[in-house]
């Protein structure tokens, strides 16, 4: 008789915030109840606070996995992203963060990984390693990830310039990458606000792309992420001209 | 709630009533504060390295609090006892699903949760007909959840493990649980606590005095042959003293046969739960299973050796003298019944 395989937990080996920075972390029942709870709250709470908009739904891939990207002004534009997937992706929805903000302290680390999922990734002297293994966590685990290019939350509300790291994480692959302009968040809760304010919050949705051919070069990350800033530029400048109420 | 129940599961004032109750508390007690002396000692006049030195300091930190966690429970009342071991049930589960990789079947997880709920509920309840079904229940349930997902592929396989993990850290641990429906659960449930712990460390001190034959190398090479029947003499020497002298004074148990016994299967059943576990390991192919002790690894490479004995201990004692907790209201929340 063969004998079973069996796949312990790949982060079996690591304790506190040393797994909850593992981008090799896995969860299990609790965490997932716990999720789901979180995103009911979270659902309702945007829904009462700050009613939500969503323009182009249909355009979101039907199937893991896939990529978000958008302009990033406040902390409310992760957990917008988020919630507007179905809860039965909450396991497979991951912000990526960086790794000095959210995985520092204990308890903070905790929430992001626990309940947010977020995996954690450095500003400054990120090693290819890390991002290799993040495109091969986006693949074999059919994730979703979240992803701000920009780097950090705009302090003016405009759109920065997106860093080239994005390129290096989707060239040469076929996971598409789907660009949206989040438009209400820096009004609501900006950088500096501790609070966010009752303003509404509006996402609309671009077409997905798919950078298979793009070389895995320098010039070729340049090159898409120009091309994504474009998109997302795109889609402010059509929302800005007929889109908005 | 009748008063008795009440005095059970919140009596807190008749903690030490018992004499060995008193015993083990201070006993544990002494032993705790004497140890850091010895470390002393040993760093002044023997030389232990530095990494060694670190390595049982943070092995006696974990042992105050595995002491701490076990007995403050036990003096509180029945109530807590439940709540804890239910608590290690759920932990010890978890273990043991995210090292057989069963811990991605959500749905499995679940029932194994809902079978836990099952087993405190019937503890609680005082309903132990209740408590012996919930292995049916409970496997049942595992071996449900996922046919309606239609993937036959890996069937056998999660369905097993689950019903593994939920007979052996679920129902078998729920048995410690269980004795506290006896009126005099706090020595029974430390009397079981303390040989099974002592004779983990009675294998591990002749074992490492006199050496020589393995008992079972390809699943545990530290093991010897020596060790297993210096734990099995010394364990049954305990049993028989307190046993005679504290414990079972003028009951049926107080014989020298049946308190024999006890010692041998607490020793010998003790010995195997820890070689079950080890066999887990090994066919895995991991060292422990998991880091929430620090210097021993995860909770079940620490309460491993309580998951074959307890079930049986609970079941001679009843044989022997009779039901556990006979003649008290059964069914306290559920009413009716007998």
């Amino acid at each position: 008789m063969k004998g079973w395989e069996f796949q312990p937990a790949r982060d079996l080996n690591l304790t506190g915030i040393e797994r909850w920075r593992s981008l090799q972390r896995e969860h299990g029942l609790f965490s997932s109840v716990a999720r789901l709870v979180w995103w009911f709250l979270l659902r309702a709470a945007f829904y009462v606070w700050h009613r939500p908009v969503i323009i182009g739904r249909e355009h979101l891939p039907l199937q893991p996995p896939f990529m978000l990207i958008a302009n990033h002004s406040s902390h409310l534009d992760a957990l917008l992203l988020a919630s507007l997937l179905p809860a039965k992706w909450r396991d497979k929805v991951s912000p990526v963060a960086a790794s000095d903000t959210f995985f520092d302290k204990h308890a903070t680390a905790a929430f992001a990984a626990w309940i947010l999922n977020a995996l954690a990734i450095r500003r400054r002297g990120v090693r290819s390693h890390d991002l290799s293994e993040m495109r091969d966590h986006l693949a074999r685990q059919g994730a979703i990830f979240i992803i701000f290019p920009e780097g950090t939350r705009s302090r003016s509300g405009e759109i920065q310039t997106f860093k080239s790291g994005i390129g290096r994480l989707v060239a040469a692959s076929s996971v598409p990458v789907v660009p949206c302009y989040l438009d209400g968040c820096f009004r609501a809760c900006p950088p500096s606000a501790r609070y966010s304010k009752p303003f509404r919050l509006t996402v609309k949705i671009g077409k997905p792309l798919v950078f298979q051919n793009a070389p895995d070069n320098r010039a070729g990350w340049d090159a898409i992420a120009q091309r994504l800033q474009r998109e997302v530029e795109c889609l402010a400048e059509e929302y800005g001209a007929g889109g908005k109420e | 709630m009748s008063e008795t129940t009440f005095k059970r599961f919140f009596g807190y004032e008749d903690a030490f009533a018992h004499p060995l109750t008193c015993g083990v508390v201070i006993g544990l007690s002494v032993l705790l504060l004497i140890t850091p002396l010895i470390f002393l000692a040993l760093r002044r006049f023997v030389g232990v390295s530095d990494s060694t030195y670190a390595e049982i300091w943070s092995r006696w930190r974990t042992w105050i609090w595995i002491s701490v966690g076990l007995v403050v429970p036990i003096l509180l009342g029945a109530a807590w006892v439940i709540a804890g071991v239910f608590a290690l049930s759920l932990c010890c589960f978890r273990e043991f699903a995210r090292a057989t990789g069963i811990f991605r079947e959500k749905l499995i997880g679940l029932s194994a949760v809902l079978g836990l709920c099952l087993i405190s509920f019937s503890i609680i309840d005082n309903y132990p007909r209740l408590f012996f079904a919930t292995p049916i229940l409970g496997i049942g349930m595992i071996a449900m959840v996922t046919i309606p997902q239609d993937r036959p592929k890996g069937f056998i396989q999660r369905v097993a493990l689950g019903m593994m993990g939920y007979l052996f850290f679920g129902f078998s641990l729920g048995y410690l649980a269980l004795l506290t429906i006896d009126p005099l659960y706090r020595p029974l449930i430390l009397l079981l606590l303390v040989g099974v712990e002592l004779n983990d460390v009675f294998a591990y001190c002749t074992g490492r005095l006199f050496g020589g034959r393995k008992l079972v190398p390809n699943t545990s090479p530290g093991k010897t042959v020596a060790g297993a029947i210096g734990a099995m003499v010394l364990t049954c020497t305990l049993t028989l003293v307190v046993g005679h002298y504290v414990m079972f004074q003028g009951t049926r148990m107080d014989q020298w046969h049946t308190l024999l016994i006890m010692g041998i299967g607490i020793s010998g059943f003790g010995q195997f739960g820890d070689l079950l576990l080890s066999s887990i390991k090994r066919d895995i192919g991991i060292k422990d299973l998991g880091h929430v002790l620090p210097g021993h690894g995860g909770l079940l490479d620490r309460f491993d050796s309580l998951v074959i004995i307890t079930p049986m201990y609970y079941h001679f004692l009843s044989v022997v003298l009779g039901p556990l907790g006979n003649g008290q209201a059964e069914r306290i929340l559920t009413g009716g019944g007998p």
